[in-house]
């Protein structure tokens, strides 16, 4: 007996076949489970009482913004589809459609309104860099929002990049309800399972989220700040990818066949700062002790004598395990503001020990180097090898090594003469690190506050100003550019390097880690799937 | 027995006092917790407004007084940090520091009690020989060292026990605690046996340290030439009568046990309160600090009152009245 196989029957085999696929992938990717080891503890659940990196991602994890922040900080849709600039101060959102929260409640414009204003009036004002400019929302229908600002504020689509949007119905719920209460829920990609402060999050899967669902339908996020304790549940294979992967682990990691480590750039710089200000500054003397009777410092030649005199590549080689890059400027290439045009200082002696004897320094001085200790990824190895390196240029350098509780005020404050500092580009432009550290000091307007060194030069401030009220991106980024030729030719700052972020994880783990060093399940991939 | 409970209570009362007052000036020593809380891209307005909200803004007498109203009625303030009342805050991770601390101190008494009594009795013995070498061990490895092999060995080598963290925990009382499953135990023995492992040697060493003492006594040596039998020497006679100094080590010592586990929480991840505190310290967050260190001062207290209760049931001659 012979069958024939007709087209039609081919055919329709063949949607089987391919009905049957399609049943078993989802299936298929059903079983699979992700333990992340956290490098930090997060300090509560809701999303809008603390402003921190673990406990930002985590709420990522749960709560969805209307701009989803890219990682390379580029902004893209997420519960807003698009959006325009109405005038100078008014911005609309056109919100999507069909999203629901986990409770099976429909998003709309009200959650919007009730989660932008709570997070802008809340007591620890811990987004208020974010929402200042929010002078009032208000929604024109069920899906469509219009955002007022106080200011033209070129930054809005950032700053909501910032704030999860939760359900209206809890705009006034207390922490505690959001902790394992009756308003942990959102319309992200996880839902929660149970909060362990000090310990763990447990999530799973969200089947009905709009950009389709994860590939893991269980997700644990452990809290591990112990360095070696991360790395060994690693090793036993008890957690799949581990954040800050210590440097002394990177050989074990590389040399076990199951796991890599993952590299990334972070948009964080580490910089020493120099006191500009005062006409004599407190840590320095000749180097018998006696006063210098000027402040070297104000000399921009001594400035870039000092970073002529690091050798920041083995710093970065050494001291951070190769967990960084060198930096010249606040961001690397790719990021707002980065500008071609400045100078990359190389490392050498012979050149800086000229140009301090040009300066009028021919046999140096010496002077008393500040930093803080355990705050930073090796600080106090930062700031002890620099030391060692002006030393060998003719600065006689002491250290002095401080615990974060005493030196963050005192450093801010421009107490020190050189001082270790370090700043996260949270937004990924130029302006926003120059706001905090290199704009003349300004309590009113919020400038400057810890502009440790005390810079104040005119034209930066104009620049820094412009830049926050220039809506137009191309003229925007051409403006920082100038603010970066303008802060890193001069050498007000020694930009020491850009930390990265490294992971260690299991080989089935793909992952493109992000600047904002944020670990998220939704993002990770098995690349055997 | 009432009289002393209430001199104790008075005595706790005054330590609290001065150790509030210690605490509240000693964090404004270190630094301002103002410049570690708030978030550095804030302004002058914003900042002012958190510190009012956070009630550092009035002169510290006046936040002190505050507090001490707060006390009077229960409230202990809410934290800077978790913003959720400091007490739930540490009561939150009692549980995981209460059996974490349990689980050693059992570890201790059953390994080092007997061991110490053999090693005292039979001194002369190869046993005891190799028992006293491994208690030297015991107590000068540091902590987190071997806390690292352990991991190294039992979770990545053999892979038989979980590295780190608290496994599974069941309802009971009204917290969570590990002991009851499974999975939890598996989670508790590394770092219980970790934290065990010095105090084993200690109450060992003490122990053998009493017996030979005590065996020298004129009462030991009337017992066995009455012809009692050996156990009836051992357990009456010789193990009662050394067991003050022992009760008084081990009562002390979990106290530390509950308060100071800081190292080995960290390396194995156990959500106690150990790391809670060095966090808070680190933060400067004032009200679990002050919360913490009172229920440490009340721990103590208490933990001392009970030993002396065991005192005056292991020796009839000690009343508490008598000595307070």
């Amino acid at each position: 007996m012979t069958t024939y196989v007709t087209r039609r029957s081919f055919h329709a085999s063949v949607m089987a076949l391919l009905a049957a696929t399609a049943f078993c992938s989802p299936a298929f990717a059903q079983e699979a489970e992700l333990r992340i080891g956290m490098a930090s503890p997060i300090t509560s659940l809701d999303p809008h009482e603390d402003s921190n990196s673990p406990n930002n991602a985590t709420s990522r994890h749960i709560w969805d913004s209307l701009i989803n922040r890219g990682g390379s900080a580029e902004n893209k849709p997420q519960l807003a589809t698009e959006w325009e600039i109405v005038d100078d101060t008014h911005w609309r959102f056109t919100l999507r459609e069909g999203v629901k929260f986990h409770d099976g409640s429909a998003f709309d414009a009200e959650d919007v309104v009730a989660s932008l204003i709570r997070a802008r009036d809340k007591e620890s004002q811990a987004f208020a860099s974010y929402t200042r400019t929010i002078k009032s929302v208000t929604a024109e229908d069920a899906h469509t929002v219009v955002v007022e600002t106080t200011g033209p504020d070129p930054l809005i689509l950032n700053s909501l990049s910032r704030i999860r949007i939760i359900s209206s119905e809890f705009a006034d719920a207390p922490v505690t309800d959001f902790e394992n209460g009756p308003a942990a829920f959102g319309t992200g990609p996880f839902k929660l399972v149970s909060y362990k402060p000090g310990d763990r999050v447990e999530l799973v899967r969200n089947e009905e989220y709009f950009d389709g669902p994860a590939d893991w339908s269980k997700v644990t996020l452990r809290q591990v700040p112990d360095e070696g304790g991360r790395l060994a549940s690693l090793l036993a294979g008890d957690l799949d990818v581990i954040e800050a992967l210590p440097a002394e682990g990177v050989d074990r990691v590389e040399g076990n066949s199951n796991l890599k480590v993952i590299r990334g750039k972070a948009t964080r710089i580490v910089y020493l700062g120099m006191d500009v200000a005062r006409d004599e500054t407190p840590f320095v003397t000749a180097k018998d002790g006696s006063p210098l009777g000027a402040n070297p410092f104000k000399d921009a030649r001594v400035r870039k004598a000092l970073l002529m005199g690091m050798n920041r590549e083995a710093i970065v080689d050494r001291v951070m395990s190769k967990n960084g890059t060198v930096a010249h400027q606040f961001v690397a290439e790719g990021f707002f503001g980065h500008s071609d045009e400045v100078e990359e200082v190389p490392y050498d002696v012979e050149g800086a020990k000229a140009l301090l004897a040009e300066a009028g320094y021919p046999d140096g001085f010496a002077l008393t180097i500040h930093g803080p200790s355990g705050r930073y990824l090796n600080d106090s190895e930062i700031v002890q090898a620099a030391a060692q390196m002006l030393t060998r240029i003719g600065i006689d350098t002491k250290v002095e090594v401080l615990p974060w509780s005493v030196y963050s005020s005192k450093y801010s404050d421009g107490e020190y003469s050189l001082f270790l500092g370090s700043w996260g580009v949270n937004t990924g432009e130029v302006s926003n690190p120059a706001i905090a550290i290199v704009a003349g000091r300004d309590a009113e307007k919020g400038l400057g506050r810890y502009n440790g060194g005390g810079i104040d030069v005119p034209e930066i401030n104009a620049l820094i100003e412009k830049a926050a009220s220039t809506l137009e991106d191309g003229e925007r980024e051409q403006i920082q550019r100038e603010l970066s030729n303008l802060i890193f030719n001069e050498t007000w700052l020694l930009p020491m390097h850009n930390e990265s972020v490294v992971l260690g994880a299991k080989k089935n783990i793909d992952f493109a880690p992000r600047a904002d060093t944020y670990t998220l399940a939704y993002e990770i991939h098995d690349n055997t799937k | 027995m009432i009289t002393s409970l209430i001199r104790r209570a008075i005595q706790a009362g005054f330590v609290i006092f001065a150790m509030t007052l210690i605490v509240f000036i000693g964090v404004n020593v270190i630094g301002n917790p103002v410049d570690i809380l708030i978030n550095p891209d804030l302004n002058q307005a914003e900042r002012l407004r958190v510190v009012e909200s956070l009630g550092l803004d009035r002169p510290l007498w006046q936040q002190y007084l505050s507090f001490l109203h707060g006390l009077a009625q229960g409230d202990f303030g809410d934290s800077f940090v978790y913003s959720k009342p400091a007490l739930d805050v540490i009561v939150e991770r009692l549980p995981a520091t209460l059996e974490l601390a349990l689980c050693a101190m059992l570890i201790a008494i059953v390994v080092g009690l007997p061991l110490g009594l053999y090693a005292g009795l039979y001194p002369n013995r190869v046993s005891s020989k190799i028992i006293m070498t491994g208690s030297i061990l015991g107590f000068s490895l540091p902590t987190f060292w071997v806390g690292l092999m352990f991991i190294l060995l039992f979770a990545v080598q053999l892979g038989w026990l979980p590295s780190n963290g608290r496994g599974e925990t069941e309802l009971l009382f009204g917290a969570r605690w590990s002991f009851l499953t499974a999975d939890g135990l598996a989670h508790l023995f590394l770092p219980a046996l970790n934290l065990a492992l010095f105090k084993t040697s200690l109450i060992l060493r003490l122990t053998r340290a009493g017996v030979q003492e005590v065996v020298m006594q004129d009462y030991v040596k009337f017992a066995r030439a009455k012809g009692l039998r050996e156990n009836r020497i051992i357990f009456v006679h010789i193990l009662k009568n050394l067991m003050i100094p022992v009760v008084t080590i081990i009562g002390l010592e979990f106290g530390s046990l509950i308060a100071f586990s800081v190292v080995t929480e960290s390396i194995f991840g156990w959500p106690g309160m150990g790391k809670l505190i060095i966090d808070s310290i680190n933060l400067l967050d004032r009200p679990v600090i002050v919360a913490y260190l009172m229920m440490m001062v009340v721990l103590f207290v208490s933990l001392n009152f009970i030993i002396d209760i065991c005192y005056t049931l292991l020796d009839p001659r000690v009343r508490l009245d008598g000595k307070g």
